[in-house]
């Protein structure tokens, strides 16, 4: 039962070489995309390449999917994911700001690690960049304290607010990422220099699009929710059990089930 | 430029979901970056004014706790990425000094902006407890209200702006 390092599998010391795993296949990945490129990365914003727009949402309805699915079958403890709270007001400021700093620096912190290493000087000035602007934050950060909270609704999903299970959310995503996909195609066919645009044949594209909304619909009858909460009583009991024939470590037993705030990026 | 010939975005993006469902499975979190810049930055006013460091509203949260500054699971998360993007590069050949900028703007001009979109990318992700990994990718996935919200304002502000920094890029 996941998330393994909540259940106790491994301490805080392994957690760290864990991190530099996942981080490394991370930069692996955003590299070949070939986001260490500025203009690659910015071309989205004067309609080209929709490169980090693509990446971005299917990262996103294939981890939302997996969530659910692993939820489903009982691989994971969704009650022990670490849910980012919504702070409405300095999120929209915060994304605005953050637009603003991507389209004149080229990058966004990430990518900027992975432009840094792969030689780009400017990638290292935005890195330079980002550290004062952290520091700037919080020299200001008592004038700020107001905002920063301001539009608190604690963790709530899209599901919470929309008022439907977590199943029709991750179809109506599966569906939006497929209009999007379609129409950006559409865009960049138009605007875009057709030798640097990524083939790939149609007959794929749309079977992969079927599987994605497939997978979708298959979720929407489901119901996750539901299903998860039915079965409830018997995990709680599992992971008693689990819990019981682990071994806990000494530093995972200070850390327990409790969110820490700086859990956030 | 003709010969990056970079993966098709789709098959990354997978993959990167793939990843970030193994960062769920296993720790119960996301990805994430940025903090590891504020932390790199409350290390640096630590050593120059300690005192400073732990009385800061916002800084005492990263310099307060047990252990160092830099001891942090985003932190080693960065690390890695830096090796990472490294062996990617390295293996596709795309490591070399440069400047990377459109065809009608001058170096120092390049890296003067690249410094003020890092100063601000760097304030926002701090107001927005998180950046485009950390904030948007993550919180997206779990299908975090705040997140989707944050990642669509990412967009307005970058299409907003874009054509005042035109130059910079075409």
């Amino acid at each position: 039962m996941g998330p393994l390092y909540k259940f106790g599998w491994f301490d805080f010391a392994y957690s760290l070489q864990l991190a530099g795993l996942i981080g490394f296949f991370f930069g692996f990945v955003l590299e070949r995309a070939g986001f260490g490129n500025p203009r690659k990365l910015t071309a989205i914003f004067y309609l080209r390449d929709f490169a980090v727009l693509k990446v971005m949402f299917t990262a996103i309805v294939v981890c939302s999917l997996g969530l659910l699915y692993f939820s489903l079958a009982g691989w994971i403890d969704l009650g022990r994911v670490y849910l980012l709270p919504t702070y409405l007001w300095p999120q929209i400021a915060g994304g605005f700001l953050l637009g603003v700093g991507f389209v004149m620096g080229g990058y966004c912190p990430t990518t900027s690690v992975v432009a840094a290493v792969t030689g780009k000087l400017d990638g290292l000035v935005f890195i330079v960049g980002m550290i004062l602007g952290s520091l700037v934050f919080a020299e200001i950060f008592p004038a700020l304290k107001g905002f920063y909270e301001a539009g608190s609704m604690g963790a709530v999903r899209l599901n919470d607010v929309l008022g439907i299970h977590s199943g029709l959310v991750a179809l109506l995503v599966c569906l939006m990422a497929v209009g999007v996909y379609w129409f950006v195609e559409k865009v960049e066919n138009r605007f875009g220099d057709p030798e640097t645009l990524p083939g790939g044949s149609r007959r794929a594209k749309v079977t992969a699009a079927a599987v994605l909304v497939a997978f979708g619909v298959i979720l929407a009858l489901v119901n996750p929710d539901q299903a998860v909460r039915t079965r409830a009583s018997g995990v709680t009991e599992l992971s008693k059990v689990r819990k019981a024939e682990t071994p806990k470590p000494a530093a995972s037993a200070s850390e327990g089930f409790k969110i820490v705030d700086d859990e956030g990026c | 430029m003709n010969q990056d010939r970079y993966s098709n975005p789709y098959v990354i993006g997978f993959c990167l979901g793939l990843v970030l469902l193994f960062s769920f499975y296993t720790m119960g979190r996301g990805v994430g970056s940025s903090a590891s810049f504020a932390r790199i930055g409350a290390w640096a006013v630590q050593l120059a004014a300690p005192e400073h460091a732990a009385n800061n509203a916002y800084l005492s949260k990263y310099t307060t706790g047990s252990g160092h500054v830099l001891k942090a699971w985003l932190v080693f998360l960065t690390l890695g990425a830096c090796l990472g993007g490294l062996f990617s590069g390295f293996i596709a050949g795309r490591i070399r000094g440069e400047i990377a900028r459109g065809p009608s703007i001058g170096t120092a001009s390049r890296l003067w902006l690249a410094l003020f979109g890092g100063v601000l990318s760097g304030f926002a992700a701090r107001l927005a407890r998180g950046c485009t990994s950390g904030q948007a990718l993550t919180g997206a996935s779990e299908l975090a209200l705040g997140s989707w919200i944050f990642m669509f304002c990412i967009f307005g502000g970058a299409y907003a702006t874009a054509y005042f920094f035109r130059k910079e890029w075409l």
